[in-house]
């Protein structure tokens, strides 16, 4: 096995993590801006999804939305 | 003529609330039919009867022609008061899909829903999500996804309460042009929109058929001569209008008058007299006005309208 | 069901699956699973390196977790599919009826002729494949980081624990379903899908001989298929059928109730 503290070794690991979580963020940032209405303002959103990693998004995609049945 | 719908002792309670107590009425081919009749008169609820999204607690409705499938609900088109459709899809799709749903295949669907689009004025919005449409806009999706499987019946729950003058406008010429091919039958609190559109007209109120009948033939029947009097705003003149329905109410003190005036409706500044008979009641209120010395400004003998009518047994 | 009900059937799940499209869930939802599949192996393979710099222990001191099975890394990845990816399904599909229900979307597609159960049925096959395309995803996503990282695993574990997860994850969501169909609040629906899902679990694992045969015993055989095998085959299969059964009769409810009251407003 390799050493587990390689820096190339962490980033290969890290890597795909970091990316979903960029991913969540960009997609609910996105639908966020695009979004007519949003359950409370829309700054407090833009904040919540960068800042809550992870958890932010989620609570966008689950609770952000108003009006989109 | 036959009848297409034919609804026998419809009855609806929720709990200890009677919404509706026993309809008996038929809608025959080809007419429009409204259901006129106060706020909470039960016009929701027989609506959502006859559409079949509530069970009747007790009753009967009998629809022509159901053919083999069995299901009334291909008869009928529904539009509610405010139709709620997807946000997310745009307003082609959504009369795709009611077409698909009602067993319309893709294609024909989707010419159908073209088609529809354009009579209904959403083609060029058509590509658009519904989530952006106006209410004038969302009324007129309802109409052309509640028209895709050509329906025998187009049902509408006060289809133009909710718009602005505009989109009501918009929508009742729809209307006009769609009672040449369906058979309509729409619930309203406005006499106005019954007696523009409509052939036949269904009163309820209280859960209860008023007055049914057609239109034609109920203002004929329930024309009454009518004489109205409007007066100068002076104090006198007032006093005398307050003290109207005293003088005339039961014609006190009056023999000549007994039974001649039927009803009094005072409000500022004129009152409306109905009448049984025009120049026996003319003459009567033409001498109190000489004797009382009051300033008259406007003597006029007309028809009551169905709007009278309507007040009268709405108000009952 | 009525003439020609299938095809009615398969466009209205059509219309579901682009709405998991749009609304982005199909993405975002296995998204968060991978992620939870992943930070499992992670986690552990790290766990000795961050004790280490996070405590600040005295020189000298060895610490010596031994390092576990890749078999039990992903029983622990199944447990916090059980727990966090249970709670997102739920949330995600809480509002599935009773928000159609309440905007009144829903009157204006069942005064069409179309059955209740088409309409159940279009719903549930959309929540199931959100459900299993998610698991799939996040439990693949772990067997693989858990082979690189940690120790290999053989596919047959990882597929029979796969399938009885799924199952059980299944039965939750049907559950959300129901209760979404029952109740008007979505939020309440998936509290109590949550609720129930729990209770069922921890009563099977509290008498494992008496319940051993209901759907909360399922996650119970998926960990163990996972680690170290099955110890009482039997009770599995009754517990795959009576969950079978109980999500056929979840849907005949379901449909049946909102065929009672179509619209709420």
């Amino acid at each position: 096995m390799n050493e587990p503290l390689e820096l190339s070794r962490v980033l290969a690991i890290i890597a795909p993590m970091l990316a979903i979580q960029l991913v969540l963020a960009v997609i609910a940032l996105a639908l966020c801006a695009k979004a007519e209405q949003t359950r409370g303002p829309k700054w407090m959103w833009i904040l919540i999804i960068l800042f809550l990693n992870v958890v932010g998004p989620i609570a966008f995609f689950i609770a952000g939305r108003r009006n989109e049945a | 003529m036959t009848a297409l719908l034919q609804v026998k002792g419809l009855a609806k309670s929720f709990g200890a609330v009677h919404a509706v107590k026993g309809l008996d009425f038929a809608i025959e081919e080809g007419r429009c039919v409204a259901l006129l009749g106060p706020n909470g008169a039960g016009k929701t609820t027989t609506i959502r009867m006859i559409t079949g999204l509530l069970k009747p607690t007790e009753g009967q409705l009998r629809f022509s022609g159901t053919g083999s499938s069995g299901d009334e609900r291909r008869l009928i088109g529904y539009l509610p008061q405010s139709p709620a459709f997807y946000n997310w899809m745009t307003g082609f799709e959504y009369a795709v899909y009611a077409g698909r749903l009602c067993g319309l295949p893709a294609k024909a669907a989707r010419e159908r829903a073209k088609e529809l689009m354009a009579l209904v004025g959403l083609s060029g919005a058509a590509e658009r999500r519904i989530g952006g449409y106006s209410g004038g806009m969302k009324q007129r999706l309802g109409l052309a996804q509640a028209l895709m499987h050509r329906p025998k019946l187009l049902v509408m729950d006060e289809p133009v309460s909710a718009l602005d003058p505009l989109g009501r406008r918009e929508v009742l010429e729809l209307l006009r042009e769609l009672k040449r091919e369906t058979t309509m039958l729409f619930s309203t609190h406005v006499l106005h929109d019954a007696e523009e559109l409509c052939d036949d007209v269904i009163i309820i109120r209280d859960g209860q058929i008023a007055l049914q009948g057609r239109v034609a033939a109920i203002r004929a029947e329930h024309r009454s001569p009518v004489i109205e009097l409007r007066l100068e705003r002076d104090a006198a003149s007032e006093r005398w209008l307050q003290s109207c329905e005293t003088h005339f109410g039961d014609a006190a003190g009056e023999p000549a008058g007994a039974g001649l005036i039927q009803a009094i409706h005072v409000q500022d500044g004129s009152v409306r007299f109905t009448v049984r008979e025009v120049d026996a009641a003319r003459q009567l209120l033409l001498e109190r006005l000489a004797k009382d010395r009051i300033k008259l400004t406007r003597l006029e003998v007309g028809h009551s309208s169905l709007e009278d009518l309507f007040m009268k047994v709405v108000t009952a | 069901m009525r003439t020609a009900s299938l095809p009615v059937y398969l466009v209205m799940v059509q219309k579901e699956l682009l709405e998991l499209v749009r609304s982005f869930k199909l993405l975002w939802v296995p998204l968060v699973f991978v992620l939870l599949g992943i930070m499992q192996p992670v986690s552990i393979y790290y766990m000795p390196l961050l004790l280490e710099s996070a405590g600040n222990l005295p020189d000298g001191t060895v610490i010596d977790i031994p390092m576990p099975l890749g078999s039990e890394v992903l029983a622990q990845t199944l447990r916090q599919f059980g727990t966090l990816g249970m709670l997102i399904l739920a949330l995600a599909s809480m509002g599935v009826v009773s928000g159609e229900r309440n905007s009144g979307a829903a009157s204006l597609i069942l005064v069409k002729p179309v059955s209740t159960l088409s309409y159940i049925g279009s719903k549930w096959t959309s929540m199931l494949l959100l459900t299993w395309g998610s698991l799939s995803a996040g439990y693949l996503a772990s067997w693989y980081y858990t082979g690189l990282l940690i120790g290999e695993v053989a596919p047959g574990e990882v597929l029979g624990s796969l399938l009885a997860y799924g199952l059980w994850l299944s039965f939750a969501t049907t559950m959300t379903l129901l209760f979404g169909t029952m109740l008007r609040s979505p939020a309440a629906a998936a509290f109590s899908s949550l609720g129930l899902s729990a209770a069922l679990s921890l009563l099977s694992g509290l008498f494992p001989k008496q319940l051993g045969w209901n759907p909360g015993a399922l996650s119970g055989y998926a960990y163990q298929l996972a680690a170290d095998g099955v110890r009482n085959p039997d009770k599995l299969w009754w517990a795959v059928s009576a969950t079978a059964l109980l999500i056929a009769l979840a849907l005949a409810a379901s449909a049946a109730l909102l065929g009672r009251s179509p619209a709420v407003d």
